[in-house]
């Protein structure tokens, strides 16, 4: 680089800021640091990471998540075509073998994957399931709700949404455990730890049942979104068997920890405010929408994605060159004050809520739909079988870092114990796997409309 | 009043139905929303102002 190239440089990166989000520092002062970078650089250059830009304000993230022109998603794990990253940052020591499907393509590719799965994930397409995800909420809490104590994580919100989102993929529901733990524990595991190495032999297990699974239903069809894969031709040909297990990976990813973190932070937090709990319930009709969103907003599950410029370009007043890395915060732009007013603080009734905690643009977390059912299933039947829980600071385990999911690992509570209404949960999950089965809960919305049928 | 959504920016986040369900309808495969006619009952017009301006991608006009 010459002289000229240097200053050049310098005066686009001026803004700078020393940004770690893999920390415990970050999680403990979130506040402080959007309210710091909001001030000074909305848009920054950070040196952490081998350096990449980080977008926190509200404006400047809205206009580079649009510019889907000038940024890619693409993850080139074999260096084919311009050896782009995806989507983490930093990228995983641990070598990919698979791009963590759509989520790291771009379109035209991204778009033919999602109009595969819109109609297995629609709002009208998950409607369709509500009776199964309720009766899964009440074997849950059927199982602690006799003994006084549960824990919101191991019991319930680990439960409902590995369950559901394998009776989706097609998969046998009682097969949850193999997914569940590798799932969750990959997100809190340090590397090259003992525990790491627990947890990447659950991971192998996992794996081999997935490959299973994938060649049963290509064998023998039954429906869900393995078989949208499986079927799935882009200018008629099939998807390859790695792109498939990277795609089976996200909504995996996509399916489990998120809705766990939103539903374990949100019981919390209801819990640490009895008042608006006790509101929440009294005016559910009007109230949980809007509170759904809130919890979304505050706590946003999915704190961010990385993306790389895919030319020079200027967005939002910053000058960024091709091949450079960008951090984009969902988390910090969620805190913009310029866009929430009072941004620290929970209003379950907040008005104008357009957050980022399903991301903007045309990588929209297609599971968005997934989300706000079960968690507003789960919420409603707590505050209904056990109104007045009380949550055990301790025993309470945060995720120590949130750089990648903000979760939670336990959140154990007393309540009053009330009885049972139902089969426990292994019984309920055969009863089920039979409905779902039977019904074909598990088509798109386009072969099969209706809602399904559970016998009482 | 009269609204109409910018299918080229909706993806499909839902809050609209959710804030004003009689003026906005979501598509059954992939949730975008549209509306049935542009014309906004007079008693709707708070809530389609609200659905405004919660829509993440800014893809609700009013005019």
């Amino acid at each position: 680089m010459s002289v000229d190239d240097v200053a050049a440089d310098d005066e686009r990166k001026r803004n700078t800021y020393h940004f770690d989000r893999h920390t415990p520092e970050y999680r403990h002062q979130l506040a402080s640091i959007a309210g710091e970078m909001h001030e000074k650089c909305p848009v920054a250059w950070s040196d952490t990471y081998g350096g990449h830009w980080v977008a926190s304000g509200s404006r400047e993230v809205f206009e580079l998540a649009r510019s889907a022109e000038y940024l890619s998603n693409d993850h080139d794990i074999r260096g084919e075509r311009r050896g782009y990253k995806g989507i983490s940052i930093p990228t995983p020591q641990r070598v990919a073998s698979a791009r963590g499907g759509f989520l790291e393509m771009d379109p035209p590719e991204q778009r033919y994957y999602r109009q595969a799965l819109n109609p297995y994930l629609s709002p009208a397409a998950i409607n369709r399931w509500i009776p199964v995800i309720d009766e899964l909420v009440r074997a849950s809490l059927d199982e602690k709700i006799e003994t006084g104590r549960i824990d919101f994580v191991d019991d319930l919100a680990n439960v409902v949404p590995a369950v559901f989102t394998l009776a989706m993929m097609g998969i046998p529901m009682k097969s949850w455990e193999i997914y569940c733990e590798p799932m969750h524990a990959a997100i809190y595991t340090r590397e090259g730890t003992e525990e790491a190495a627990r947890v990447a032999l659950l991971h192998r297990q996992m794996g081999m049942d997935l490959a299973g699974q994938l060649a049963q239903i290509r064998a023998d069809p039954r429906p869900g979104l393995v078989n949208a894969l499986l079927e799935l031709r882009i200018d008629g040909e099939p998807q390859p068997d790695i792109e498939i297990f990277g795609v089976l990976g996200l909504l995996l990813g996509g399916g489990f920890d998120t809705t766990t973190a939103l539903t374990a932070h949100a019981l919390e937090w209801l819990s640490e405010n009895p008042p608006e709990r006790e509101r929440l319930s009294r005016e559910r009709d009007t109230l949980l929408d809007s509170a759904t969103e809130e919890f979304l907003r505050f706590y946003t599950p999915a704190p961010g994605d990385g993306r790389t410029f895919s030319a020079d370009c200027e967005i939002a007043g910053t000058q960024f060159k091709e091949g450079e890395r960008l951090w984009l915060s969902w988390t910090m732009a969620n805190r913009d004050a310029a866009l929430f007013p009072e941004p620290n603080s929970i209003d379950l009734a907040r008005k104008g809520n357009r957050h980022h905690s399903f991301g903007l643009g045309i990588h929209r977390c297609i599971g968005s739909n997934v989300a706000r059912a079960v968690f507003k299933r789960m919420i409603v039947q707590v505050l209904d079988r056990m109104p007045d829980y009380r949550c055990e600071a301790d025993g309470t385990v945060h995720y120590d870092t949130i750089g990648v999911i903000n979760g939670m690992r336990h959140l154990p509570a007393t309540f009053t114990p009330g009885k049972r209404l139902g089969a426990g949960l292994d019984e309920t999950i055969d009863n089920l796997q039979k409905v779902c089965d039977e019904q074909r809960l598990a088509e798109p919305v386009t072969a099969r409309r209706a809602t399904a049928k559970i016998e009482s | 009043m009269r609204v109409r959504v910018d299918s080229e920016r909706c993806q499909g986040h839902t809050l609209c139905a959710m804030i004003a369900p009689k003026v906005f309808e979501l598509d059954d495969i992939d949730g975008h929303s549209s509306v049935a006619g542009e014309n906004v009952p007079a008693d709707q017009e708070e809530q389609v102002r609200e659905a405004a301006h919660s829509c993440p991608e800014q893809a609700i006009l009013i005019f």
